[in-house]
């Protein structure tokens, strides 16, 4: 017998101007809708092991009752979103690529920990 | 044999404890005054993390305690005290209690104080008189601090029901009991010194016996208590309209809902204080009409959340029973951060008691324990077919059927961290998310502090200014 292999997720809100980036790719395809259809939302799932590394170097995150990976710095998702366009993947190709940058994240992070600008 | 639960209406049930509701505030100011020439003083300062972030401060617990929110509990509890509520979370006087409750001092400050037992020493919070302590007993506190915290909270292999993973350093209250200091002071406490409250802190402290009159003079009769650490959601405001309707007893539903939030240092991560207040208020009034103003109150309890789950919604029956509440909403993960617990240990405790931590019977059906009820909401989802919250369904015990939602369609969950993921992203949540009114309390507040969360910079000007200033 095979043990289960837990599967978490990561959400990418997708606002008009992520929306305008992916518009007309198959990305576009794979937008869910939520909220009677409010929110845009890009899902990328990943293992445990990817999971456990996001958590490892950004200890705000946790995982949600529903198995997302949330509470994670907005410079990450920032990253995540330009890894996903950069690869058309919402796959390891993407996840893989923000870690090859992850300490400018990190930095990036850093600094919106006590800052981030308000909406006007 | 469980007891079956009186009937009380809202604003008459006794406090807890079984006598009067604690009140040791001394208001007149010329008796007052006699106390502030005491010279044996002891400065109170925060409880500070490894990183030296306050996570604590026991001023808080000082007020909580004087004005009755913590009734029968009149002070700071002596070392048996602490085992008893260790053993069986119960005072001495058998009265269920969850938390032991101690003011803890290093053994230089006991020293410098030139304090002895028998003594009534002045507590001063930054330089001014504040309290008066009269030291009942001085003791030292267990040397393994990790242990005691794991005393006061579990640990999977002791409390098996309900404990899924060992507590550490990021669970904010267990972090509380392991930076206590040496020692600790015990005896009661009186308020010498009745601070002001600060914007906006002053329109929703209203303590115990303030509440009972208010409700008394609306005509409530039965009246649901909301616990929020949380700037509502519109899935919040629904348990809430819900819950009235649970809430009643036999002649009609509940007439109105008290917010109680909790107030003091959180982890890092929730919403700052002034939104969460602000934003339920936004619910009934100041421009949100969703709750009749009639029918909703938000108030306010100082404390450093310990997020303890099943032993804080304790804590809770507490304090919203001491308020006048008759009944006590409890949802999936009260109170709780991270997994440390089942999300549904307060629906065990409050339906089997916990006898890994010494109650074996629900909090409301057993000897001097609490006579508010409780209202056990399921988890709701929108269902965008439904256009609509909806129940999902509370896990059955059939281990295939995790969850069964009420309609047969797809509803979506919320969670608080999505949502806050939302909004710090900078994007507004859709209404049938969150009123724009409580998005505008976020932002009203996120321009004062330059984020909308907890960051430790917030957890220092905090302590920094407290909710109050003393005259």
């Amino acid at each position: 017998m095979t043990a289960e292999v837990r599967k978490y997720k990561i959400g990418l809100i997708i606002d008009d101007k992520r929306y305008e980036a992916i518009k007309g790719t198959p990305l576009e395809q794979k937008i869910e809708r939520m909220f009677g259809g409010y929110i845009r939302l890009l899902t990328l799932e990943v293992d445990e092991e990817t999971a456990r590394h996001v958590l490892k170097e950004f200890p705000s995150g946790r995982i949600d009752a529903r198995g997302f990976l949330e509470d994670l710095p907005v410079a990450f998702k920032r990253a995540l979103f330009e890894a996903v366009v950069k690869t058309k993947s919402l796959g390891k190709e993407a996840i893989d690529e923000v870690f090859k940058k992850i300490d400018e994240i990190k930095a990036a992070a850093e600094k919106e920990k006590e800052y981030v600008p308000p909406p006007a | 044999m469980p007891r079956v639960p009186e009937v009380y209406y809202a604003g008459e049930i006794p406090p807890h404890g079984g006598g009067t509701l604690v009140y040791n505030v001394i208001d007149n100011i010329d008796k007052a005054r006699q106390y502030w020439e005491i010279k044996t003083r002891i400065e109170i300062k925060p409880t500070l993390d490894p990183k030296g972030v306050p996570v604590r401060n026991v001023y808080r617990e000082v007020m909580s305690i004087a004005y009755g929110f913590f009734t029968p509990l009149e002070g700071f509890m002596t070392q048996n005290e602490v085992e008893s509520v260790l053993k069986e979370r119960r005072l001495l006087s058998g009265w269920l209690f969850p938390y032991p409750i101690v003011f803890d001092v290093t053994e230089e400050e006991w020293k410098a104080s030139g304090a002895k037992v028998g003594d009534e020493v002045l507590l001063t919070l930054k330089g001014k008189p504040l309290a008066v302590i009269k030291v009942e007993e001085f003791y030292k506190l267990p040397e393994d601090k990790k242990a005691f915290a794991d005393a006061v909270f579990g640990t999977p292999e002791r409390n098996k029901e309900v404990v899924r993973v060992p507590f550490d350093e990021k669970m904010p209250g267990w972090l509380i009991y392991r930076c206590l200091k040496s020692h600790a002071i015990a005896g009661r406490v009186w308020v010498v010194n009745p601070p002001k409250f600060r914007e906006p802190y002053v329109r929703f402290w209203i303590p115990p016996a303030q509440s009972r009159a208010y409700i008394k003079a609306k005509g409530w009769r039965f009246v649901v208590a909301h616990q929020t650490r949380n700037v509502p959601h519109v899935g919040h405001e629904m348990l809430m309209r819900r819950a009235l309707f649970v809430a009643g007893i036999g002649e009609r539903p509940a007439d109105a809902v008290l917010v109680n939030a909790i107030i003091g240092a959180k982890r890092r991560g929730d919403y700052v204080d002034e939104a969460i207040l602000e934003g339920h208020e936004a619910l009934s009034r100041g421009g949100g009409y969703y709750f009749h103003a009639d029918r909703h109150i938000v108030t306010m309890t100082l404390w450093d959340m310990r997020y303890g789950n099943p032993l804080e919604s304790i804590l809770h029956g507490i304090i919203r029973q001491n308020m006048g509440c008759t009944h006590h909403m409890f949802g999936r993960d009260h109170a709780a951060v991270g997994d440390y617990y089942d999300p549904y240990a307060t629906q065990y405790l409050w339906t089997r008691g916990l006898p890994s931590y010494g109650i074996n019977e629900p909090p409301h059906l057993t000897d001097k324990g609490l006579k508010i009820r409780p209202v056990h909401m399921g988890e709701l989802a929108f269902c965008p077919k439904c256009g609509e919250w909806t129940y999902l369904g509370i896990p059955l015990d059939v281990p295939e059927v995790k969850q069964l939602p009420l309609c047969g369609h797809k509803p979506e969950r919320i969670s608080g961290s999505f949502l806050r993921g939302l909004i710090i992203e900078g994007i507004k949540p859709p209404s049938v998310i969150m009123r724009p009114e409580v998005h505008d309390v976020i932002v009203k507040w996120w321009k004062v502090y330059g984020y909308p969360y907890v960051t430790d910079k917030y957890l220092k000007l905090k302590e920094e200014q407290l909710e109050v200033e003393l005259p």
